[in-house]
């Protein structure tokens, strides 16, 4: 076990790259949660040790299992907590004991709900569990959560999540179903790359805050994507986001838009100043990409994770269909931080070389209608064409693709168009396979090629809106 | 250490400044607004009116009223003497019928302001945010219009361009329906030394400017109210 020569790691690295796990709680049969973790943890091929803890148990999964935290043997950071909630607070003192003795064991994931979220005598449970935990140097993050999980090293303290395709977005989350509906929903197309995961639960200790500012400096991070229902350091949750913005994008999405709040107020403004308005001043100040709607926050995140930032405004619509195109013109002429693009006199006279006779070039403005008169290849030939002007900073891309074609061909033409930019001058991409899940074929190859695919041109176009709206707020964070 | 217009206020147990108070306020951040003066009679509100220029603007002045219009306290555009006397009267009488409790302190004359586009512009201290500046279009009727945008003090001038554009108070400034474009960077300022404001002066816990009168050079806040935290207060 390579893990357990590491030198111990520090800060909130105790969660995201520990030595061992220790996962307290864990049945031997299977069912409880205990046990799920574990079970992921040996399917994610977690590399350090795992260390199933139950005084009932003498082996869960193969693993031997110890009475306790104290008698584990080797080197363990992390340890997932699942029992009821008042024995918590013993688990919690035989890890301040460890922590002292041995002087690892410095985070603590608990899993288990019972805690603030029911009341008064949860949140005094709530309280000593911190104070212990605290006392002892020992960082909580939850109860009442999912955990952690790192796609890279195959970490996971959740019972739902077991091994996911590894990338570059991270997820900050005060909902675990919030964050784990996302991930399942894009597991089967592999849509999203996943880096770290917290679901934070009731944050008694280490806060969203906290976890955007040290995901700041985590190289594999692309993008985070919070989940954000309130925080008590609203000011500091803003400032941080703004500071981690100038390098990677904070997509939020925070219901409560229809909250009036409970302020009495004698003044005009302070009767219009709704929380929801502050925060909306707030998230667009720091540069922060509020998501209006679930769609648009896994759109965007996915968009980020994947795609190069577009370098300007200028938006050209290549399209294989004649309505959803001009529907998607459409969008693009509605979102003021979108222009169509003006194409070269040589762009056009290329594409009329490669197109049918029947093709519409530049009519309106910014668009290709490519017609049916087109071969698989047409595709790739159009896009790389686009691509190729100076005038285009990104491309939305129409196909069903038509039954007549090889859909797996039409992909393959388009990612070779696509990949054949030199890295690092490369424009975004975005695909919208108009037959949706028809078409499953062609939708998968494209995203496991690095491209993102959409099932309607309108979602695609305000993707790609929020993303030329970030590149503009991040030069301005950076300056 | 507040402003000493805040200080008093709360020393005499205020948790308002009046509207000449907030106007000394917001002058010492460099907000502008119209001269005023503060009179008890016919006689001296016409005296002032000469000084001051024609047309000008009557407010009753009073710690009870929080909004003037309501009880028939604003009279807008008198001109010359004659017209500045029997306002000054019709305000009175119209006062004292309609707030016959609230305490008489006087008249505020001002110049009338011209401009070509009005804005509200705010501030507040956000349970969740601290120190909030907000601009808008509506004046009165804001709340209805809900057409306003906020930002976290401190801002700067580019920041404020930006808070300005996501509301239409921004068309209306460029010069709405062939009127002359308002002088946009003015706005802004003011939304930035609202910002400087709120952030010195930590027992300001509302403001309104409302409105922002904004013409081709300049802008100046034509009202003002100031609402003040108590909370723990010893003198």
């Amino acid at each position: 076990m390579a893990h357990a020569h590491r030198p111990a790691p520090e800060g909130l690295d105790a969660f995201f790259a520990p030595r061992g796990v220790a996962v307290v709680g864990a049945s031997a049969e299977p069912g409880g949660p205990g046990h799920q973790v574990v079970a992921q943890l040996q399917r994610t091929h977690y590399a350090g040790g795992i260390y199933p803890v139950n005084p009932r148990a003498t082996e869960v999964l193969g693993l031997p299992c110890y009475p306790s935290i104290l008698q584990v043997p080797g080197p363990v950071d992390l340890a997932v907590v699942v029992v009821p909630a008042p024995a918590c607070l013993v688990v919690a003192a035989q890890l301040a004991a460890r922590r002292q003795q041995r002087g690892d064991a410095a985070a603590a994931v608990v899993v288990s709900g019972g805690f603030a979220e029911v009341g008064d005598a949860g949140r005094q449970l709530q309280d000593q569990l911190v104070r212990t935990l605290r006392t002892a140097g020992i960082r909580l993050v939850g109860p009442n959560c999912v955990g952690v999980a790192d796609a890279h090293v195959g970490l996971t303290t959740s019972f739902d999540l077991g091994p996911y395709p590894a990338g570059g977005a991270s997820l900050l989350s005060q909902s675990g179903a919030f964050a784990m509906s996302f991930l399942q929903w894009a597991r089967p197309l592999e849509m999203v790359g996943l880096c770290k995961l917290a679901s934070v639960g009731n944050m008694a200790d280490v806060s969203l805050t906290e976890l955007l500012a040290y995901l700041a400096h985590d190289p594999c991070t692309r993008v985070v994507g919070v989940y954000l229902e309130g925080v008590a350091d609203a000011r500091a949750f803003v400032q941080t986001a703004a500071r981690v913005g100038q390098d990677k994008p904070v997509v939020v999405l925070k219901p409560g838009r229809t909250e009036q709040g409970a302020r009495a107020a004698r003044s005009h403004t302070g009767s219009v100043a709704s929380p929801d308005a502050v925060y909306e001043g707030a998230f667009r100040q720091a540069g922060v990409v509020r998501a209006r709607t679930v769609s648009e926050f896994y759109g965007v995140v996915r968009a980020f994770e994947r795609l190069p930032l577009p370098r300007g405004d200028r938006v050209a619509v290549l399209s294989a269909v004649g309505g959803p195109g001009t529907i998607c013109v459409d969008e693009v002429a509605a979102q003021s931080h979108l222009r169509l693009a003006h194409f070269s006199p040589r762009t056009r006279e290329r594409l009329r070389a490669v197109l049918s006779d029947l093709a519409a070039v530049g009519q309106p403005e910014g668009y290709v209608d490519m017609t049916g008169a087109l071969v698989a290849r047409t595709h790739g030939d159009a896009l790389r064409i686009l691509l190729e002007d100076d005038g285009v900073d990104a491309v939305v891309l129409l196909t069903p693709p038509p039954a007549f074609l090889e859909e797996e061909e039409v992909a393959r033409s388009v990612l070779e168009a696509y990949r054949d930019q030199p890295e690092g001058r490369r424009k975004p991409v975005l695909v919208v396979i108009t037959f949706g899940d028809a078409a499953l074929a062609a939708r998968r190859l494209l995203e496991k090629g690095g491209l993102c695919t959409f099932e309607f041109p309108e979602e695609a176009v305000r993707v790609l809106a929020r993303m030329v709206a970030y590149a503009r707020a991040r030069e301005r964070l950076r300056s | 250490m507040s402003h000493p217009v805040v200080e008093r206020a709360l020393r005499e147990g205020r948790d308002a400044l009046r509207e000449w108070e907030a106007y000394e306020l917001c002058a010492a951040y460099g907000i502008p607004h119209p001269r005023w003066e503060l009179c008890n009679s016919e006689e001296e509100a016409a005296a002032a009116s000469l000084r001051l220029g024609n047309p000008v603007v009557l407010k009753v002045s009073s710690p009870d009223v929080l909004h003037k219009s309501d009880v028939g306290g604003v009279l807008v555009g008198l001109r010359g003497e004659q017209e500045v006397r029997e306002g000054f009267r019709r305000l009175r009488e119209e006062v004292a019928r309609r707030a016959p409790h609230a305490r008489w302190e006087g008249v505020l004359v001002q110049p009338l302001v011209g401009g070509s586009a009005e804005v509200v512009v705010g501030g507040l201290r956000d349970p969740q945010f601290g120190p909030v500046v907000m601009v808008g279009s509506g004046g009165v009727l804001v709340e209805v219009l809900r057409d306003v945008a906020f930002r976290l003090a401190p801002l700067d001038r580019a920041e404020a361009l930006r808070q300005i554009q996501e509301t239409s108070c921004y068309r209306l400034l460029q010069g709405a329906r062939g009127r002359p474009p308002a002088d946009l960077e003015a706005v802004a300022d003011v939304l930035v030394r609202v910002g400087q404001l709120l952030l010195a002066e930590a027992r300001v816990r509302e403001l309104d400017l409302n409105p922002v009168v904004a013409g081709p050079d300049g802008c100046w806040a034509v009202d003002a109210r100031v609402l003040l935290d108590r909370s723990g207060y010893t003198s």
